[in-house]
């Protein structure tokens, strides 16, 4: 399955270098307010987008920097932005 | 298949625009559900609705073992029915699933392992599932090609023995349920995909298809790998689920030399002798979720890597097809069933990961029940989706399964 990864410091790369660290989902929920619901939701809760979705990368065997790229899910290919498509 | 204008499992009807209950996902698990309906609860106005045709998604691609030694008191009775209802759906259905109980031998590589056999052992034998420890010159006896020395990567120091398990023929469960439902009446309507559910005042109303709309009171999404983001886009239900391709693999044909199906969870491998001579293998997944049913080369490396360690008379024997399908992973590798929680009428049976074709008989009686009553069945309450909130997610591995970070 053909991958590959743009690290914002090492450029593309091949998939396998990296680690996927899990859809985007905006900040860590605030301590205060906490709600089991909302907790759970921030923990194991996925879109599971067919498509285009913003998730986060680790260049685990590479410069370790973490961040966050677009990808459609049904193509394995890299996206600018979220509307972008095909 | 679409040539000829007549299934081979009955006639084809025209789509209503009202049914009592609209199944989604032409798979094992709908198609187990609507033969149940029928046959338990007398409920025929049942629509399968599936955008490609059936048994496309998990029920094609996966390798046909079946097995009942799963860890947890909640799993082990579900997947023990499943794997007892074998035999009695080849007679009621009278067509061969082709039910081959081989046995599997779970291989262990370490003493730490055969402990955690042990204690998979005692909740398989407290649920009247057979099962045993073995050492590894009885596994040698069974399987005469295993390598027990002690110089390969993860020397054998014996296995986990399941004599009930083994393999069916995954398409005949597929055409033997489709043909035994819709004998009884339900209607499967390939080439239609459901595109929105409608809902009012907390109810479900109907379904959208890129057909026409069908006013219904119950709706059940088991599509496999594709019910999490369906569940998300109709009705915005977020699932723990992460979607991941599972890759698997078959040899050339050979002559009968393995008659049990042989995993190793060390080596990330289970093989087994198909009917037609061919060892079928696999197990890895690629660890980053998405929708395609890609294969690389990197498996068949690793699959080969394995399986000349400890089935070393393979070694030299070449792999002909290759494939990939989709798993829907949930934390605690245990699937969720649900219903009438989020929204009255709707139900949801998914996060299979792995496990949806040797369960599906078993849920699909099960979710029938739930359905046709209203009521969980006890044996499907520890499933809801609610246990992740409440933090009693299943201990069917050992230790948390993150599909993110730490994996």
């Amino acid at each position: 399955m053909a991958l590959t990864i743009t690290c914002p410091i090492c450029g593309k790369r091949n998939g396998y270098e990296f680690r996927y660290g899990g859809e985007e989902k905006g900040p860590r929920p605030d301590e205060k307010d906490l709600t089991p619901e909302s907790w759970c939701d921030y923990v194991h809760m996925n879109k599971c987008v067919a498509g285009v979705q913003q998730e986060w990368w680790f260049h685990r065997d590479g410069c370790g920097s973490w961040f966050t790229i677009f990808r459609d899910t049904t193509t394995n290919l890299e996206k600018e932005t979220p509307e972008a498509k095909e | 298949m679409f040539f000829k204008s007549k299934p081979m499992w009955g006639k084809k009807t025209k789509l209503k625009s009202s049914y009592d209950v609209v199944l989604i996902g032409g798979g094992l698990h709908s198609l187990a559900t609507a033969y149940y309906l029928a046959k338990e609860h007398g409920i025929t106005d049942v629509a399968i609705i599936e955008k490609n045709y059936i048994g496309f998604g998990g029920a094609g691609p996966n390798t046909a073992i079946v097995r009942a030694n799963q860890r947890t008191q909640y799993n082990v009775p579900l997947y023990k029915e499943a794997l007892d209802l074998w035999p009695v759906l080849t007679k009621e259905l009278d067509y061969n699933l082709m039910f081959n109980n081989c046995g599997n031998l779970n291989l262990m590589h370490s003493e730490a392992a055969m402990n955690a056999a042990r204690m998979n052992i005692a909740t398989a034998q407290f649920h009247g599932v057979e099962s045993h420890l073995i050492d590894a010159k009885e596994a040698k006896e069974l399987v005469p090609a295993l390598n027990i020395s002690d110089d390969i990567t993860f020397p054998i120091h014996g296995a986990m023995y399941h004599p009930p398990g083994g393999v069916v023929r995954h398409d005949a469960v597929v055409w033997g349920l489709a043909k035994g439902a819709s004998k009884m009446g339900v209607e499967i309507h390939q080439q239609t995909e459901a595109t929105g559910i409608a809902t009012k005042n907390g109810k479900v109303t109907a379904v959208m298809t890129d057909r026409g709309v069908i006013n219904t009171k119950q709706v059940l999404i088991s599509a496999g790998g594709y019910s999490a983001a369906l569940i998300n886009g109709f009705l915005g239900i977020k699932l723990p689920i992460s979607v991941l391709t599972i890759q698997a693999m078959v040899t050339q044909p050979l002559k009968p030399i393995l008659d049990h199906v042989v995993s190793s969870g060390a080596y990330h491998c289970y093989a087994n002798q198909t009917l037609k001579g061919e060892i079928a293998t696999g197990a890895h997944m690629d660890q980053w979720p998405n929708y395609t049913t890609l294969t690389t080369a990197y498996y068949i490396k690793h699959q080969a890597q394995a399986l000349s360690e400890f089935l070393p008379a393979l070694r030299g024997v070449r792999f002909m097809r290759i494939w990939g399908g989709l798993a829907d992973m949930t934390p605690d590798m245990a699937p969720i069933m649900d219903g009438n929680e989020q929204i009255e009428g709707f139900f949801m049976d998914c996060g299979w990961g792995y496990f949806g074709f040797k369960s599906c008989s078993a849920v699909g009686r099960h979710m029938a029940g739930f359905m046709a009553t209203n009521t969980c069945p006890d044996i499907l309450k520890p499933f809801a989706l609610k246990r992740y909130q409440e933090h009693k997610l299943m201990g069917e591995t050992a230790a948390l399964v993150s599909y993110t970070p730490d994996n």
